[in-house]
Formats: C-alpha cells, sequence, structure tokens
C-alpha cells in the first residue's frame, strides 16, 4: 500500500488555521459587580456600635457592568474572634466568650429588572434578647453572569 | 457481546497449552574498556528483547531452537550485533559495548525495542524513564512531570500536587499504578496524589482519551505508572537517597532494596520527608481587602511530613511471573493559617513561634494499596490479572466555628472520607494472526465510601463499574500500523441520604417558623452505560512517524457531581448537585509527527476535543441563604491545542531542548456559553539547555542544565477565576557522578536551584492562586543518591 504523508499536512494545516481563529466571546461579561459602604449614607460602618431594640437601615451601594442580579446580608457573633473585616483600620475586640443566644441574621433578595446600579436598603430591628458584643455584617452581591463580590465590616451589639 | 464472551473464553482456555521446546539465553553486557557490567541496555531479536540488569545481566525466555541475531544498545555506547546458536546447553553470552562520543539526552526516552513498539501505536504518549525522574525531582510527583510539554499541574502548597493533562485535571486524568487505578478524593482540589514518588521507574503518560483501555475518568489521559522490572536472578542491589531544600528546610531519605534467587524475588523501600513552611517572594499577601503579613517570608502552616513503605515479593518462571505489592502512604500536611480556601481566618496559635509545625488547619491521609499482577504467558496468548484492593483515609481538621445555623462543633475533625476500592482486570493478548495484535479485557471496579466530621460536602456512596474491551493492532507492513478498539461499560453509583446535625430556622410561607434538620443527599441510585471507542493509525516514513488517532472517551458522573446539596463554607459557596447529570462523552483527534535524526528532534502534537456535555461546578447568580448557589451543570465544550518539541546537540556537549504548549477551550452552550473552562492553563513554553563538562576532581561526567519557563498571561477566565500575569522562571541544576567508594558504583548528585532570581509569580492552576499567593521563592536542592 502506497501511503502519501500529504494528508497529514493538510490536516496539520487545518488544525493550526482552527487554532488560531479567535473568536472574540462578543459581549462577554468579564467585570465583577462592585460593593461599598465608604460612603456617607453607607451603614454600618466600620466599628459601629448597635444598641438592642434599635431599628437601623443597613445600607450599600452596588454597581456593575451589565446587570446586578442578587445579594445578601448576614450578620454572625465574632465572640472567638475568627476573622477580621476588610475595612482599613482594626475596631477593638471584647475579651473572647461563647455564645448564648446570639443575633443570627442570613437573607437573600433579589435586585428586579437587571439594573446596573442599586442601593441596597435593608431596615432591621437587633432583638432585645440577643448575646452582646462583637459581631460581623457581611454584604455581598452577584451580577447576572454569576460574578460576586463581597465587602465585611466589623460592628458591635451594645445594651 | 456473545462474541465478545466466547473469543474470551477460547482465549482463556487455550493459553493453558504451552510452548514445549523453547530455550532462554542468558547472557551479560559489560563496558569494553572498564569491564564494568552496563545497566539498561537493549537487547533486540527477533520477536524478543531484554534490557540489561544492574549486574549487566540479561534473559531472554521461551526462545525456540536456531540461530539468532542480537542488536545490543544502549544510548552511551555503540550498538552492536552478535550471532547465538540457541539450543541446548548454550553458553552464556557476553557481550562488550564501546562507549559512544555523543550525550545523553536530558530527556531519556525507551530503549530501541519499547521505541519501536511506541512509535507503532498510534496512541500519543509520551514514556518517562527513572533517569528523568532522578534528575527532575522536584516535591511532589506531578511537579516532577510537569516539565514534559502537555502535563502541567494543579498544587497545594510545596508538598502536594494533581495531574493536568492539557487542561484537564481532576477525575478527567486516571493515575495508575500497577495495572490498578489509584483511587482517592481526586475531585477535591485542596490536596494532591497519595504516592511514593520514588522507586518509580518508568510512567507512560497518555495525552488523549484513553477510556478505550481504562474505563472511567481517562477521559483526558492517563498517567500510569508502570510496574519496576524484575531484578536478576542471585542478584541484590538498591540504593539511598537523601535530598535537602533550602526553601521549606526540607530534609528526605527513601531507601530502597531489591534482591533475587533464581524464581523469588523480592523489593523493598521506606521513604520519610519532613519539612518546614515553604518561602514565597513577598512578606505581605494582598487578598482582596485583606492584607496578611508573613513572618520572614514563611507561608503560615504550610509544613508537612510524609512517611511511606512498600514492600513487594515476586515470582517468576518461563510461564508465570507473579508480584503482591503492599504499600503504605501516610502524609499530614497544613494548610495556610490566615485563609483557609477562600475564608479569611484568625486565630489564637502562634503560628510564627515555629516553622516546621503542624497546626490548624490540616489534613491528614493514609493510603494503604495491596496489588497483585500475575502474567501468564502460553504460546499465543498472554494472560494478565491485575487485582488491587485500596484504602483512603483522609482527614480535614480546622478550628470548629459556627457558620450560618450551625453552632460551633466540639472538635477539629471537619471532614473524614474513608473509601475502599476493589479493582479486578483481565487481559488477554494474543496473536490470531502474524499480521495481528489481539488484545482483550475486563474491568470491575467496586468502591465504598464513607464520611464523618462536622462539615458535609460529598455523600457517602458505593459505586460499581464494569467495562469489557476489544482491541487488534493490524500491521500492514511495518512502517503501517491500524490499530481499533470499542469498550462498553455498566456501572451505577448508590448515594447515601445525609442530613444535617444541626437545626437550620425555616420560614414558612404561612409566616410560621420551623427548625429543621435538613437533608442535603437522598438515598438515590444512578446506572450508568456507556460505548467508547477508538482508531488510529501509525505510519513510519525514515526518520518520521506519523499518527492519528480519533477516541471516545466518557467519564462517569461524581457522587458529588450528583448529590451535593451542601455549604461550602471555605470556598464561601453553596453546591448543588444534579441527579439528572449524563456520563460526560468526549471525541478527540490526534494528530502527532515526530521526526528523529542522530542530531536532532522535532514534534509536533496537535489536538482537537469535543465535549458534549462537560460537567463543571458554575456560579449562579442566586444565594441560598446568604452563600452564591454554585450548581454542577453541562455544557458542551470545544478545545484545541497541543504542544510542539525540538531538541538538538550543538558542538558534541551541548544539548538544547524546546517546547511549547498551548489549549484553547470554549464552552458553546450553557449559561458560561463563550467562557473558558475551569482551571485552563495559559499558552507556556520551556527552553533547556544542558552542557557536558570534563571529568573535574572527583566529579565524573558533570552536567550543568538551565531550563527557562516562559508562561504567557491567562486572560481566558470563567468567573469566579482572576486572571494571572504572565512570567519568566528559571531553574539550574548541576549533575554528576561522584567515585568516592571505588567498590561500588558512583554516588550521584545533584543540585539544583529553583527559581534562581526569587521572581514573585503567580501559577494560574495553582490551589493558592485564588488568595494572591505567590509560587515558592529561590530553593536550593541536594540530592546524593547511593547506590549499592
Amino acid at each position: 500500500m502506497k501511503f502519501t504523508p500529504k494528508y497529514f499536512y493538510f490536516l496539520f494545516l487545518a488544525l493550526t488555521i482552527v487554532s488560531c481563529s479567535s473568536d472574540d466571546g462578543v459581549g462577554k461579561d468579564e467585570e465583577k459587580p462592585t460593593i461599598s459602604i465608604n460612603y456617607a449614607e453607607g451603614f454600618p460602618q466600620a466599628c459601629e456600635q448597635l444598641v438592642r431594640g434599635e431599628t437601623y437601615t443597613f445600607r450599600a451601594r452596588v454597581t456593575d457592568n451589565m446587570a446586578l442580579a442578587s445579594y445578601s446580608l448576614d450578620i454572625h457573633n465574632n465572640f472567638d474572634h475568627h476573622t477580621h473585616d476588610d475595612q482599613a483600620g482594626d475596631c477593638d475586640l471584647e475579651e473572647k466568650k461563647d455564645a448564648v443566644n446570639p443575633m443570627i441574621f442570613i437573607e437573600n433578595y433579589a435586585i428586579e429588572d437587571g439594573v446596573a446600579s442599586y442601593e441596597i436598603n435593608i431596615s432591621l430591628t437587633i432583638p432585645e434578647d440577643v448575646d452582646t458584643g462583637d459581631y460581623h455584617c457581611s454584604y455581598s452581591v452577584t451580577d447576572e453572569t454569576g460574578w460576586q463580590s463581597r465587602t465585611s465590616v466589623d460592628i458591635k451589639i451594645i445594651d | 457481546m456473545y462474541r465478545l464472551l466466547s473469543i474470551w473464553l477460547c482465549v482463556g482456555l487455550s493459553s493453558m497449552a504451552f510452548a514445549q521446546d523453547s530455550f532462554r539465553i542468558e547472557g551479560s553486557v559489560l563496558n569494553a574498556n572498564t569491564l564494568q557490567p552496563i545497566e539498561g541496555a537493549n537487547i533486540v531479536g527477533k520477536g524478543f528483547y531484554s534490557v540489561s540488569s544492574s549486574t549487566g545481566a540479561f534473559k531472554i525466555k521461551n526462545v525456540a531452537k536456531g540461530r539468532y541475531s542480537l542488536t545490543v544498545s544502549h544510548i552511551s555506547y555503540r550498538p552492536k550485533t552478535v550471532e547465538v546458536e540457541v539450543g541446548p546447553n548454550m553458553e552464556e553470552v557476553q557481550i562488550l559495548l564501546s562507549e559512544t562520543t555523543t550525550t545523553l539526552e536530558e530527556v531519556e526516552v525507551y530503549g530501541d525495542y519499547e521505541q519501536e513498539k511506541a512509535k507503532q501505536l498510534s496512541t500519543v504518549s509520551q514514556s518517562v524513564s527513572k533517569a528523568f525522574l532522578d534528575q527532575n525531582r522536584e516535591n511532589s510527583l506531578m511537579q516532577t512531570l510537569k516539565k514534559i510539554p502537555g502535563v502541567s499541574t494543579i498544587t497545594i502548597g510545596s508538598g502536594q500536587s494533581k495531574p493536568v493533562i492539557r487542561g484537564l485535571g481532576f477525575n478527567r486524568v486516571a493515575v495508575v499504578q500497577n495495572g490498578i487505578k489509584h483511587e482517592a478524593q481526586q475531585w477535591g482540589n485542596d490536596h494532591g496524589l497519595e504516592i511514593d514518588q520514588y522507586g518509580i521507574e518508568k510512567i507512560e503518560i497518555i495525552k488523549g482519551p484513553a477510556s478505550l483501555l481504562y474505563g472511567s475518568d481517562a477521559i483526558a489521559g492517563v498517567v500510569d505508572i508502570q510496574p519496576s522490572k524484575i531484578p536478576f536472578p542471585n542478584s541484590f542491589g538498591g540504593e539511598v537517597n537523601v535530598l535537602a531544600e533550602s526553601n521549606n528546610d526540607l530534609l528526605g531519605v527513601s531507601a530502597g532494596v531489591q534482591g533475587r534467587k533464581e524464581k523469588w524475588y523480592y523489593r523493598g523501600r521506606v521513604t520519610y520527608r519532613d519539612y518546614g513552611d515553604y518561602k514565597v517572594p513577598t512578606d505581605k499577601i494582598n487578598y482582596e481587602n485583606y492584607i496578611f503579613e508573613l513572618h520572614d517570608n514563611h507561608l503560615r502552616n504550610t509544613a508537612g511530613e510524609e512517611a511511606n513503605a512498600s514492600f513487594s515479593v515476586g515470582y517468576v518462571s518461563d510461564h508465570i511471573k507473579s508480584e503482591t505489592f503492599f504499600s503504605n502512604v501516610n502524609a499530614k500536611n497544613g494548610f495556610f493559617a490566615n485563609a483557609h480556601g477562600l475564608e479569611v481566618r484568625s486565630s489564637d496559635i502562634d503560628y510564627d513561634s515555629s516553622s516546621r509545625d503542624v497546626d490548624l488547619p490540616f489534613h491528614k491521609v493514609n493510603h494503604f494499596k495491596v496489588t497483585n499482577n500475575t502474567i501468564v504467558s502460553g504460546e499465543n496468548h498472554t494472560l494478565h490479572f491485575d487485582l488491587g484492593y485500596q484504602n483512603n483515609l483522609r482527614e480535614e481538621h480546622s478550628e470548629p466555628v459556627p457558620h450560618g445555623y450551625m453552632p460551633k462543633p466540639s472538635d477539629s475533625k471537619e471532614r473524614v472520607f474513608s473509601k475502599n476500592t476493589y479493582s479486578l482486570n483481565v487481559k488477554d493478548s494474543f496473536k490470531p494472526h502474524k499480521k495481528h495484535d489481539g488484545v482483550v479485557g475486563l474491568n470491575l471496579e467496586f468502591q465504598n465510601n464513607n464520611i464523618g466530621g462536622w462539615g458535609f460536602l460529598i455523600p457517602a456512596y458505593n459505586r460499581f463499574a464494569v467495562g469489557a474491551f476489544a482491541y487488534d493492532q493490524f500491521e500492514v507492513n511495518p512502517d503501517l500500523h491500524f490499530m481499533a478498539g470499542i469498550r462498553y461499560d455498566y456501572g451505577f453509583i448508590d448515594t447515601k441520604a445525609y442530613f444535617d446535625w444541626y437545626p437550620s430556622t425555616v420560614n414558612n410561607a404561612d409566616g410560621s417558623t420551623s427548625y429543621i434538620y435538613l437533608q442535603r443527599a437522598r438515598d438515590k441510585t444512578s446506572t450508568f452505560a456507556n460505548v467508547s471507542a477508538s482508531a488510529g493509525l501509525s505510519y513510519i516514513h525514515k526518520n518520521t512517524t506519523y499518527k492519528v488517532n480519533m477516541g471516545k472517551s466518557f467519564r462517569m458522573p461524581l457522587p458529588n457531581e450528583l448529590a451535593s446539596d451542601g455549604v461550602n463554607y471555605h470556598m464561601y459557596r453553596y453546591e448543588q448537585g444534579n441527579l439528572d447529570l449524563d456520563p460526560e462523552e468526549s471525541y478527540q483527534l490526534d494528530v502527532d509527527i515526530d521526526h528523529t535524526t542522530p542530531s536532532m528532534s522535532v514534534g509536533v502534537s496537535p489536538f482537537v476535543n469535543l465535549f458534549d456535555n462537560y460537567i463543571y461546578l458554575n456560579p449562579t447568580s442566586n444565594y441560598y441563604e446568604t452563600l452564591q448557589i454554585y450548581e454542577y451543570t453541562q455544557s458542551r465544550v470545544f478545545r484545541v491545542g497541543g504542544e510542539v518539541r525540538a531538541s538538538t546537540t550543538l558542538f558534541k556537549n551541548l544539548g538544547l531542548d524546546a517546547s511549547a504548549e498551548y489549549v484553547y477551550s470554549r464552552q458553546t452552550s450553557g449559561p458560561k456559553k463563550d467562557f473558558t473552562i475551569p482551571f485552563t492553563p495559559p499558552l507556556s513554553g520551556l527552553v533547556s539547555a544542558n552542557y557536558q563538562f570534563k571529568d573535574f576532581f572527583f566529579l565524573s561526567s558533570p552536567r550543568l542544565i538551565a531550563d527557562l519557563r516562559v508562561t504567557a498571561a491567562q486572560n481566558e477566565i470563567v468567573p469566579p477565576e482572576e486572571t494571572t500575569e504572565g512570567y519568566q522562571v528559571l531553574n539550574m541544576s548541576l549533575l554528576a557522578d561522584l567515585d568516592i567508594f571505588t567498590k561500588n558504583p558512583p554516588v550521584r548528585l545533584r543540585v539544583k536551584l529553583n527559581n534562581v532570581f526569587d521572581t514573585k509569580y503567580f501559577d494560574h492552576t495553582s490551589f493558592y492562586r485564588l488568595i494572591d499567593v505567590p509560587e515558592a521563592g529561590r530553593n536550593l536542592s541536594i540530592s546524593l543518591t547511593m547506590p549499592f
């Protein structure tokens, strides 16, 4: 049987062409949304002290290059100092202690209509019976593509 | 199916008839000048071959009476052909070889016979020798193999890594040791391969779909760690290797012995390594808005230790070879203390008091393995039996912290996985016709995976798989071979139900609140069946080898892909499985063209690959509680890429090698259409120069090697990945033999300087890349290997 290696060169050429032809993925979203509490109305600010029984409005500004999708707010205790926030400067933490009836707030919300800019605005009353002490407050936001951004801040719940 | 079965039965029975009038050729290969034995010389005759042992001895069995010509070759010697008369009472053959002046190739692949065989196969594979492993040894097996074009790794700290072949890793690459698929928690991204990298003589790396022979999981390729060669009769030998490294203050020792009487032989090896936290060329790590100050450039709590032992006993006679291999690999590794996964952690533990201790978080793993490989050779049939049992026990410990509705757990045992795997492979190689080489085989595997600890990721499960295959290699003429094969697999996965150990608060539609122990996994049996196939040809024209191969491979979905339903706090995500996933199917066309002359070699191996239903963990835009939901999704994926390589020898003593690898991936359907797939390695090249000096004092044949790795930026990412900048990193090494003890073979010395300029760079596929931890800084290592 006579065999011509010519075909291999053809094949290789074809592969080269295929591999070099680029599709630049027009409209592909490669940007994460942003989230910030660093503006006058942003709440809570780092080391903020929240009083039991009071009602507060939690506010953060979120933006995206295309379309925002959902956000969440998580408040949990930091009695064991397990982590710290991502804000500039450190807050003074109290002594470590065990949780008895810590405040837990775990909620998520949708952002309608695929807007590119939004202000999170959650009204929340700190229950009278929760443990006082160090807490964490974390926001997160996603865009429609599935990119996510987070931010967290150290706060205190006091009497 | 009936035909297959009848062939198999027929073969099984007929192989019981053995050849009668066969003789053996025994002899030795010696250096013509020094009369020292030559190890690793290939002795090739018509229809048989052998390789000389460390004593220079070789033996060829089952040779019919007659006159034969033997060609004896070795990479450092001039080949020689001798005539032998085979019959009763024949004498030992002594072959003297003269040294050649050509230098050793750095990547030494194959002896002549095996090289010839490999050329005839249509699969694109690369063989890695012990010499390559010794010369390039890094902290883990896969890091050592990274130098091979098309092979990359997912590394976790300094001592652990996982194989990636052409951009696909985890369960898409099958790792096979002694014929048995290595089964651990391959899906996990924060631990490595539990295999002792010492004592391995040969690894075959298949860069392409290989389900035909290896079943599920071999969809992207195979790292096949082959059984070591049998020691020669009445021999005893061994080696001790000691290793010290500066970057992580590693001390390692590995010692192996092997011996043989007439028919019985044994091998044994122990390896112990202990290392401290590794150093990175930065004093602080900037991850999102967090800053971690590093003490003395040490990546806090990444120390570890590893203690391995293996023993095997074997029997060899004219028709039977059987070896039973026991091994145990035990390792404990710390994880970076400031962030576990993506989760930033503070702790009271004084990590900086010692760079050698392992505090929380850490994992420990023990892999116990027993395998038996038996080969029964008859006149026309060779039966291979591989039997294996392995237990993988892995524990992940971290400081207990309350998360979500989960209260603070009472201990540090976050995850425990205990997996038992039983395997049986039966294979018959036979020659139905002088132009055909046929193989039929059967693989059975049963896995039983148990879970424990307070963190839930994957359910307990049982998995059973059976596969049968047949293939034929047809020799049209000595330069043209066709190969085709087909395989059928059937399997089931039986996942077990799992409920949280703590109640979660659930707000009901009617406004009331319930406290529920949420169900994370259901009892469910999923069955899978798949046909895979492969066909190809190899054509050898003078110094050029052409190969084309087309294959279809598959992978059974993993239990975590099917049944995850839990929170992975360390990755800040909620992982959602999908019970309706289909087995992954992949079609690949491979081409390999290699042109090798005595003075140079060039090669190119492009591929095109299509996945019908590639499974990956897709970040959605929704939340579960306050964690982003990631769901296992399937999409069509198109991939194209390949490797190019070239090497030449200049001025007799200077060898130059260059290679480059590239993969382009696109999802062509699904929620991440137009994005790449996770962990796509960037375009990367390796330029290597090695120079052989004249003997110098007590250094004999010293060689200096410089490797420059040039990697482009990776801007092709898929959420939640980050782009990674390109880099250049230089590694240097000096290899030499030391003639210290005149009675013994020379001691092999290797001095290696990795990351010569202490360059700060990021590896796109490294686990710690996620938290912006650069790769290890400058590392000086000294290794001494003392054979005896």
